[in-house]
């Protein structure tokens, strides 16, 4: 009980102590701060500000440093897929300055989360996230302050650059090698070297046509119907009509698509194909013709409704395409 | 196709009684009906406009073709051409691929041989429909080695036809593409025959085609590494022969030496990464051909052991020597472009000038659809058939197919090499299924399957249907399918054909064949006005200005000046410089003074732009202007920003909303230059620019260091004279105190004292200078 007793004590004394070391801090002298900031650079790259700390840091007026601030929200329960991405990249760009040669108090990257710091939001006058922004040491803030995501993304060379812009202070971007690819494609080897030292004794499924078949009309499949734009270019999955909450599956223009649009796509294509073999399997099929007659009218029932769903398809896309088969 | 020709002239009567004999005259008029229907489809253009060369590129190859003509092939090869990349020139014979020269200049040569006298340029102009109906002869054959006779019939209509192959060979378009496609056919044509036979003389033949590749376009590459996969596949798979052995030596051997001598290739194929796997896998083969020899001296267990042991050993040197010749700067790595064909990142963040080029892009399902339509569904069915029934042609046939697939995935442009494939592998499709539908038990059958063929590339409807009435009467005791069914299946395909037909013709006619060079507009009424503004520009340069004159323009025109306007250009289409191009841009980009101290440092006489505000013509150079900043921006970052050109919402604006810096940069101002004096019509304000939409924000300005010279009829092309520099030259020097001090008296709102307050600061000691500084200020006072 008596340790009890003290440690609340303890705890409460710390907690006077801790308050007035606040107060004190904000009568601190810009070394000082400059000091509190390198230590905290000294464990961790980038450094969390919550709403009080960022004003007495970053906004309050005594600075010889620029300050890089990302406002992000990174709460799982916000689900900021971008604000993920984002904070990946200033990492590597925190991570690059901070263990480079020039590394110097002149320049600190920091920062705030939505749910610890919602205030400065507020002040800020912010309703999206992800944000970066520069507080130059002197001097109001201008509008190219602020990084334009939408324009240049938030890619660390990009975020490099317009630090370079803002501060003149040049940081080559050092990215940790990508090590996953490789370590990927060395665990499939292994994988395939050891399912086939396994199966070593039965590996007639190397020689089986089927699969190979269905493998290679696979990788056909994938790039017909633009998964490597989609690779490339990462369009959105599906459209939302904001107004009337409807889903469009389907880009309104031939410049554009879908990822589910090219699934429908591929999905056709793979119908039409899976009809021709149809009818060529209904002749060499060996049966009562019976069956024969219906694999092929199933066959080529597939052929042309599918072919004519994916001229129609495209017809939506293409403006001004004349023709259709079976329906518009 | 020369026995259905020997056929015709020899004797009719006795091909009357013999099949073979009607089959080889079926097969050679399906053929000639296929050239004839590829050949008339390309004419487009030719029949809307004029027989003109189209777009950029065709407009060099056309100049490089008459200069070959004129001064003879040498001279060509030597040829420095110091009307480009002023004042760097380019060396004409060492960077082009002279094949597409040389082929229309022996077309030249021998039709003059023969007293018939053509123009140079009518050769140029219907060269690639010409070549279109090669390319389906070699198409045909190829089929016709991999699957069968009828399926290279389809095939070969088909690639007449096909939108994906005449997008790159309508008349007109005289580029190397157009006889290239022709060539990569005939090599793969050659090398199956040869890995068939297993002759020497078939590979020698694959080789000599191959050189003529090479020596036509820089797609040899594709060539010069599909073989050596499908040889390394047939070795995984176990199917070496001696055969596959005998092709591959010679024609690697051959082919090697072959293709370096091509002044433009040189050394590559023994030095870049790109030719590395013919190489290595030639050493594979030949060591495995020696592993196959010692197996005959050692037992079974002893070679098992030596077997292991030398596959290690042998991969291991070659792998050690690739990488070591590669580090210590031996073989080149990979080259941009090819290296962008595997990293699909890598040129978007490297190099700005390819990803710059519309033809680089990635490849949506719009446009596989676009230009292959039903072949893009039916082809998986081929290759399907092909990995069924493996064999070692169809082996490479699949191979073909999933990597072009691949590449045409990445690119756009590289559409040109899956179309054949796509071709080859829907006709053993639509082949396969009509050979089962169409099959009754009557021995003529093979007759009627031609027939079919011949027709659905012509797309007579009504002879499909009369063939099958005359079907239709025959069997009815058919245990197989009942006739119906079959007659249902059969006409439906022939539907889709059909309609696949129809496609072809659309799309080339309304996407593909417009020479870009010419524009046509139509009325309401459907009345159709011709825009020539281009030829008249360049026609006008070639008349008014000096010969020497240097004209600097956006890189897209700089063939086109050269080759119709016949004047000096700073950068042109072959983009080998991006620094020289930078430096354009930026002059493009920055403001008039600056500007006009890059054109002195380059000479420039008169820079032409191109300006689609009047007539809506979307493709003119402020559309383009982006990418000229950001070009330039990557290497003069601290001249040119592109952030500067955007509005601080970060939109492209031309009207008063626009960035400052657009609004006073060289390209908006000649771009723009008397445009806000210019009411289009009576809804819109003066100075609406009809391409963006807007008025334009910065109207009524002067020019100080150019000229206006000419304005073509639709103010499509702009040109301006360069001014020399004024005989006083030290006057300049106050200019840049007066032109800071506008900035203050702006803010201060027209302040009369302030301008005042500056003047005599500028005036002192010197007299002369008043008659110039008071011409400044009330220019800046009509800006405002």
């Amino acid at each position: 009980m008596a340790a009890y007793i003290k440690l609340l004590v303890f705890v409460v004394i710390h907690m006077f102590l801790l308050v007035s070391a606040d107060v004190r801090k904000k009568e601190e002298s810009l070394g000082d701060k400059v000091q509190q900031l390198m230590e905290w650079n000294n464990k961790k790259s980038i450094i969390r500000l919550n709403g009080d700390k960022f004003r007495q840091y970053v906004k309050a007026s005594p600075r010889n440093y620029s300050v890089i601030v990302m406002l992000t929200a990174l709460q799982p329960q916000r689900s900021c897929v971008v604000c993920k991405h984002a904070n990946d990249e200033f990492q590597i760009l925190a991570n690059s300055w901070r263990y480079s040669q020039q590394y110097s108090n002149r320049l600190f990257f920091a920062l705030v989360d939505y749910d610890e710091g919602s205030d400065v939001f507020q002040s800020m006058k912010l309703t999206t996230a992800p944000v970066f922004m520069h507080f130059p040491p002197k001097g109001k803030q201008k509008k190219a302050d602020t990084h334009d995501i939408n324009r240049n993304g938030y890619a660390a060379e990009m975020l490099a650059k317009w630090v370079g812009e803002r501060t003149d202070i040049q940081i080559r971007v050092f990215r940790p090698p990508n090590y996953s690819g490789t370590v990927i494609l060395a665990l499939l080897f292994a994988m395939i070297g050891g399912l086939l030292y396994f199966k070593r004794n039965n590996l007639e499924f190397l020689y089986n046509k089927t699969s190979w078949g269905i493998i290679s009309l696979a990788i056909i499949f994938a790039m017909t119907s633009g998964q490597m734009w989609n690779h490339i270019r990462g369009p959105p999955v599906m459209h939302r009509n904001p107004n009337t909450g409807q889903m469009h599956y389907i880009h309104g223009s031939s410049q554009g698509q879908f990822i589910m649009e090219t699934y429908i796509v591929m999905l056709l294509n793979t119908a039409v194909v899976v009809g021709f073999i149809m009818l060529n399997e209904a002749q060499t099929m060996k049966g009562d013709p019976g069956k024969k007659r219906i694999l092929s009218l199933v066959g080529l029932g597939c052929v042309t409704i599918f072919f004519s769903l994916l001229l129609s398809v495209f017809r939506s896309k293409y403006q001004g395409y004349p023709y259709s088969f079976l329906f518009k | 196709m020369a026995d259905a020709d020997l056929v015709v002239r020899n004797d009719i009567r006795s091909a009357m009684w013999n099949p073979g004999g009607w089959k080889s005259l079926l097969s050679f008029f399906i053929l000639a009906l296929a050239w004839l229907a590829g050949f008339s489809a390309r004419l487009f253009a030719v029949i809307r406009f004029e027989s003109i060369i189209h777009e950029f590129d065709p407009w060099f190859n056309y100049r490089a073709t008459h200069y070959m003509v004129e001064n003879g092939f040498y001279n060509f090869l030597n040829w420095f051409d110091d009307r480009a990349w002023y004042p760097l020139g380019r060396i004409v014979g060492g960077t082009v691929y002279p094949g597409l020269m040389v082929t229309s200049g022996s077309i030249h040569w021998i039709l003059n041989l023969l007293h018939i006298p053509i123009h140079i340029r009518d050769i140029c102009v219907f060269l690639a429909p010409i070549f279109s109906g090669m390319t389906a002869t070699s198409v045909y054959l190829f089929t016709k080695e991999i699957w069968s006779p009828g399926a290279g019939l389809f095939a070969a209509c088909f690639i007449a036809i096909v939108p994906g192959y005449i997008s790159r060979s309508v008349a007109g378009s005289y580029d190397n593409e157009g006889i290239a496609i022709f060539a990569l056919m005939f090599t793969y044509y050659l090398w199956i025959k040869a890995v068939k036979t297993g002759q020497v003389f078939w590979s020698i033949c694959a080789a000599l085609s191959y050189f003529y590749m090479v020596s036509a376009w820089g797609g040899y590459v594709f060539i010069i590494n599909l073989i050596p996969l499908h040889v390394f596949v047939l070795l995984i798979m176990g199917r070496y022969s001696q055969r596959i052995y005998t092709a591959y030596s010679c024609f690697y051997i051959v082919g090697l030496i072959l293709s370096m001598q091509i002044p433009f290739v040189g050394f590559q194929p023994i030095r870049t990464s790109e030719h590395m796997a013919a190489a290595g896998v030639f050493a594979l083969i030949n060591a495995y051909a020696f592993l196959k020899y010692i197996q005959n001296f050692l037992t079974k267990s002893e070679f098992r052991y030596f077997f292991f042991a030398a596959v290690t050993i042998a991969a291991a040197v070659v792998f050690i020597a690739v990488v070591g010749l590669t580090w210590a700067g031996y073989i080149a790595p990979w080259s941009g472009r090819f290296y962008s064909l595997w990293d699909t990142g890598y040129a978007k963040i490297h190099i700005p000038i390819i990803a710059s080029v519309s033809e680089h892009q990635p490849t949506t399902w719009v446009s596989f659809f676009f230009d292959l339509h039903i072949l893009v569904c039916a082809f998986p069915v081929g290759a399907w058939y092909c990995i069924k029934n493996v064999n070692d042609e169809r082996v490479f046939v699949v191979l073909y197919a999933i990597f072009a697939s691949y590449f045409a995935g990445v690119m756009v442009r590289l559409m040109l090499t899956l179309t054949p494939v796509v071709c080859v592998l829907a006709a053993i499709a639509f082949s396969k299924t009509f050979e089962s539908y169409l099959k009754d038990d009557s021995p003529k059958q093979n007759q009627k399957n031609a027939d079919e063929k011949g027709d659905n590339k012509n797309d007579r409807l009504y002879d499909k249907v009369g063939n099958k009435k005359v079907r239709d009467e025959k069997p009815k005791d058919e245990e197989g399918l009942g006739i119906n069914v079959k007659s249902i299946i059969v006409v439906a395909l022939l539907m889709m054909l059909m309609l696949f037909a129809v496609h072809c013709t659309w799309v080339t006619s309304s996407a593909y064949s417009s020479p870009s060079i010419v524009l046509a507009s139509y009325g309401q009424g459907g009345s159709r006005t011709i825009l020539d503004d281009f030829r008249e520009a360049y026609y006008w340069l070639r008349q008014n200005t000096d010969d020497k004159a240097r004209v600097m323009s956006w890189w897209d025109y700089g063939y086109q000046i050269a080759g119709m306007g016949n004047r000096t250009t700073l950068v042109d289409n072959n983009t080998w410089n991006n620094s020289h191009i930078a430096l354009v841009g930026k002059a493009m980009s920055s403001n008039e003074s600056a500007a006009y101290e890059i054109m002195r440092a380059l000479d420039v006489n008169y820079v032409l732009v191109i300006f689609g505000g009047v007539i809506g013509y979307s493709g003119d150079d402020i559309n383009k202007f982006l990418w000229m900043v950001r070009i330039a921006e990557g290497e003069h970052p601290r001249d040119i920003r592109e952030v500067d050109y955007f509005t601080p919402q970060g939109e492209f604006r031309v009207d008063a909303a626009g960035s400052k810096i657009l609004l006073n940069c060289l390209m908006y101002k000649l771009s723009y230059y008397r445009f806000g004096q210019m009411q289009l019509d009576f809804r819109s304000p003066a100075g609406f620019d009809r391409t963006r939409g807007v008025e334009i924000g910065n109207k009524n300005f002067e020019l100080t260091h150019v000229e206006e010279a000419y304005t073509t009829e639709h103010w499509l092309v702009r040109i301006y004279k360069v001014k020399d520099l004024e005989n006083r030259s030290e006057i300049k020097k106050p200019h840049k105190p007066v032109k800071k001090s506008k900035r203050k008296p702006k803010r201060q709102t027209v302040r009369k004292p302030g301008v005042i307050k500056h003047s005599p600061k500028v005036v002192k000691g010197k007299k002369v200078k008043s008659p110039k500084t008071t011409k400044t200020p009330p220019k800046t006072g009509g800006k405002k």
